[in-house]
């Protein structure tokens, strides 16, 4: 069963992240790559990715003429992924597992689980 | 460049189901035939749509680092209903894919214009903070 974590944050938080001690952020991405590693022992490691921030999100629409439409503004209180990894696990649980783990190592932020929909894809 | 495309969905505005078959058939053909497409130029990296809000989970570690689920969300919150990761040669590119999205067909064939949030993905952590 495959499942995305997505861990989000407002444009306040990402700059709050970015004011931390250097060496406090080296510490966090070090457990998050050995949280990493362990997924990648364990078979369970699909992919995992980080945004660029905030500041360079577009959103897109097609015209009438399908041409796009460009719109960079979003309101203050918009929660923006951060980041995500997508894992190949036996069940919920294990997925919750992960999830935890990651949040534990990251201000106990929220992270969103959420199931990938493959048997409507495949219809 | 790597971009992510990020289709978004209110939790009450999640109607696809209710559509009459046939629309549905032929949003479902469009989003097939886009992928298509991205792969036979190379561009495609993935694409997924995920399973319905209504069984999304918020995970937060307690102080002992035990997962605690939490399924409630704000009523105004935005779900992720589905994305692409493409890699492509400029963010105009990307711009031109996601507005290709955008327009996929609704009820009755008309384009939905859905707003698609396009975000470069990262290659790695930023350099001064390694």
């Amino acid at each position: 069963m495959k499942y995305i974590l997505l861990m989000s944050g407002t444009r306040a938080g990402v700059e709050a992240y970015h004011a931390w001690p250097k060496q406090d952020i080296n510490a966090h991405m070090a457990v998050l790559h050995g949280i990493n590693q362990d997924l990648a022992a364990s078979g369970e490691f699909v992919a995992t990715q980080g945004l660029s921030g905030p500041k360079e999100a577009k959103v897109v629409r097609g015209e009438k003429n399908g041409l796009p439409v460009t719109d960079g503004i979003f309101p203050e209180s918009k929660e923006f992924l951060l980041g995500y990894w997508i894992v190949d696990v036996a069940n919920a649980e294990r997925a919750y597992a992960i999830a935890g783990r990651i949040s534990a190592v990251s201000l106990n932020m929220p992270i969103e689980v959420r199931q990938f929909a493959t048997h409507e894809a495949k219809s | 460049m790597k971009y992510i495309l990020m289709m978004n969905t209110m939790k009450a505005g999640h109607g696809v189901p209710a559509w009459p078959k046939k629309d549905l058939q032929a949003h479902i053909g469009f989003m097939m035939s886009i992928n298509k497409e991205l792969h036979g130029r190379g561009e495609l990296v993935s694409a997924e749509g995920l399973a319905f809000p209504d069984q999304a989970k918020l995970i937060r570690a307690d102080k002992d680092g035990q997962p605690v689920t939490d399924g409630i969300f704000p009523e105004s919150k935005e779900f992720l209903a589905g994305f692409w990761i493409i890699d492509v040669d400029s963010p105009q590119r990307a711009y031109e894919i996601a507005a290709t999205v955008s327009a996929a067909p609704g009820p009755g064939g008309a384009p939905l214009n859905m707003p698609i949030e396009v975000r470069q993905v990262m290659s790695g952590p930023p350099p001064d903070m390694l």
